[in-house]
């Protein structure tokens, strides 16, 4: 494999790692925010309206960005009726190929995400309650999630490539 | 092209590019990103990911990772090997106890627990060794677990109910005093078949010996304080839930906290178990979001596509079946699907096709949610390509082979259909707790 190709693998691998593990910990900023409404609802009968959303939020930061890393720690199910009896070169001479059928999604998805990303920063959309939070934030590092997504599924097409070839990449 | 020809040609593209082991994500969004470009062209385009932004605002999904972080954090704690411990003293010197022991756990885990996997990762990492060790005969062992952890995702709280209702557009809270009953129903079920079948060949579970029973009083004693912590849990999430103090989400949360502080407690809650619980909750939870997103965008193109009318066209006009009729085909293929889908592939693909047809029927959306879970199950534990069937092979210790595995399941499989056939004959079974609780 080329020099550059291994460069950009490792490069994403570790950029996924950090972004990942710090996508982890937005668990606890959830739970945080959920607690502190139902004492505050319960014992102060001081209702917020800004929980709801920000909660909201911060759950889709979590599985946007943690998209990647996911990705690397191979997470995803497959329908492995078949795909479980190959050998592990077999494997990845057919996933070489049918991964693009996933950044192929994985792109429309950017696109859709672009465009609605910068509709919202254009006229400063906000959201329709209470609270009114612009939606241009929560869009944008939903984007960066699947930007990091995308590039780490062509990391893990040249991995792929590489092992088909007999090669280790990782 | 005519729509129901589109909607076919979808649904066949996608089932073989599943076929050929892509992951699953990639394989539902591009079969929806591709369709509705080509359907609707630039306008399809921003279909994706509107589908996020529908994810977005769904609420009660937040309920997902906290109660997979709170299974994790459970299974680490000990609470359930305290558990097993104290039903092993106390049913142990029945027949068959130890699987009856398990079969109670399976149910204290599931008042815990929303997902019927950490059922499964608990019975085979500390009932079975258990069990094996006593004599227990194989098939029993494995057929026990499978059957018990299929109870996780009945009794409240229920992570695929949550989906369910988000789908249905029906209240999570009455999904889940639906599932109650029918939970029980079942777990009590497995025990009189464990019962009769260790009765009749007591080779399949033997009673423990005297000596291994016969403990101090308070000893016993300190057994019985074992399920404190439990009930502890079940009442921050279930009972401040039911009181109304909690929302939903709320709840998960609180269940997330009290779950901590019991592995505290019990000196569990060391760096490591936290870290790989971090790990793996933002794994399941990334996987499951990124299907549901993409399963989104392939229900909106369905839904453009009218597929709900092609489909209730087919069943009442051309196959001229009754309302019951329907059901009973829906449950069918449920079960087909079964072998090859998981329970969220099978939720958010086609229960959205369905749910609709079953309210424009007449019947209970909620009652159909309990019959949706059972059937699901069942198709879990149906060879050849059931889910839970590699699950359990996976977990299982060498010893056990996938054809002890197969046939393992058939009397619970039995029994699970009778009990589906009992609750789609009586629905007062699923419908009665609801009823109850929001008659007023």
């Amino acid at each position: 494999m080329l020099r550059p190709i291994r460069a950009y693998v490792r490069f994403v691998d570790r950029l996924n790692t950090i972004v990942g593990k710090f996508a982890m910990l937005l668990i606890f900023l959830m739970m945080g925010i959920l607690l502190c409404e139902s004492i505050s609802r319960t014992f102060f009968d001081t209702p917020h309206i800004w929980t709801m959303e920000s909660a909201q939020f911060t759950m889709a930061a979590y599985y946007m960005l943690g998209g990647g890393f996911s990705l690397l720690m191979r997470a995803h199910v497959r329908m492995d009726v078949l795909y479980s009896r190959w050998f592990t070169k077999t494997k990845a001479k057919v996933d070489r190929f049918t991964i693009f059928f996933m950044l192929f999604y994985l792109g429309v998805l950017l696109y859709g995400g672009i465009s609605s990303a910068s509709y919202s920063l254009k006229y400063g959309q906000h959201n329709h309650t209470a609270w009114a939070p612009p939606l241009a934030p929560i869009k944008i590092v939903m984007v960066i999630g699947i930007i990091l997504m995308l590039l780490q599924a062509i990391a893990t097409f040249f991995k792929d490539f590489a092992k088909a070839r007999g090669e280790d990449l990782s | 092209m005519s729509y129901e020809m589109i909607a076919l040609m979808m649904f066949l593209s996608l089932v073989m590019l599943l076929i050929t082991g892509q992951r699953f994500f990639g394989a539902v969004g591009f079969v929806a990103a591709a369709s509705s470009l080509l359907l609707w062209g630039d306008g399809g385009a921003e279909m994706p990911f509107n589908a996020a932004i529908v994810l977005l605002n769904w609420y009660p999904l937040l309920t997902l990772p906290l109660f997979i972080f709170m299974g994790y954090i459970l299974s680490e704690s000990g609470i359930a090997s305290d558990l097993y411990k104290m039903f092993h003293v106390f049913m142990g010197p029945i027949p068959g106890g130890l699987a009856l022991g398990t079969i109670v756990l399976m149910v204290a885990i599931s008042a815990m627990n929303g997902l019927s996997v950490a059922g499964m990762a608990i019975g085979s990492s500390i009932a079975l060794p258990e069990m094996l060790k006593r004599g227990y005969d194989k098939k029993m062992i494995s057929g026990v677990i499978q059957a018990g952890s299929s109870l996780g995702i009945m009794i409240p709280p229920s992570i695929v109910l949550v989906l369910y209702g988000m789908i249905a557009r029906q209240p999570v809270s009455q999904l889940w005093l639906a599932g109650v009953f029918p939970g029980l129903l079942l777990a009590a079920m497995f025990a009189i078949y464990i019962i009769v079948r260790c009765k009749l060949q007591p080779k399949m579970g033997p009673a423990l010996p005297p000596e291994e029973r016969n403990l101090p009083f308070n000893e016993k004693l300190k057994l019985l304080g074992a399920g404190i912590m439990p009930l502890f849990i079940v009442f921050s999430v279930t009972g401040l839930f039911m009181m109304g103090v909690t929302n939903l989400v709320e709840s998960s949360a609180v269940g997330a906290a009290a779950a901590m502080i019991a592995a505290a407690i019990k000196g569990r809650l060391t760096r490591k178990v936290m870290n790989s619980a971090l790990h793996d909750t933002l794994g399941v939870s990334c996987m499951f979001m990124w299907i549901i997103m993409a399963a989104l965008s392939f229900g909106a193109v369905f839904d453009g596509l009218g597929a709900v009318n092609a489909i209730k066209s087919l069943f009442l006009e051309n196959w001229g079946l009754s309302p019951w009729g329907v059901l009973i085909m829906m449950q069918l293929s449920y079960i087909v699907m079964g072998m090859f889908l998981d329970d969220t592939a099978m939720l958010v693909i086609v229960a959205p096709l369905y749910i609709p047809l079953i309210i424009q029927l007449g019947f209970n959306p909620v009652w159909y949610g309990v019959l949706y879970t059972i059937t699901c199950q069942i198709a879990y534990m149906t060879p050849p390509f059931g889910y839970n069937l590699f699950l359990m092979k996976a977990m299982a210790p060498k010893e056990i082979t996938l054809m002890d595995i197969y046939a393992s399941i058939v009397p619970f499989v039995i029994v699970m259909t009778t009990g589906l056939g009992l609750i789609m004959a009586f629905p007062e079974i699923a419908t009665y707790l609801p009823d109850l609780y929001f008659a007023g």
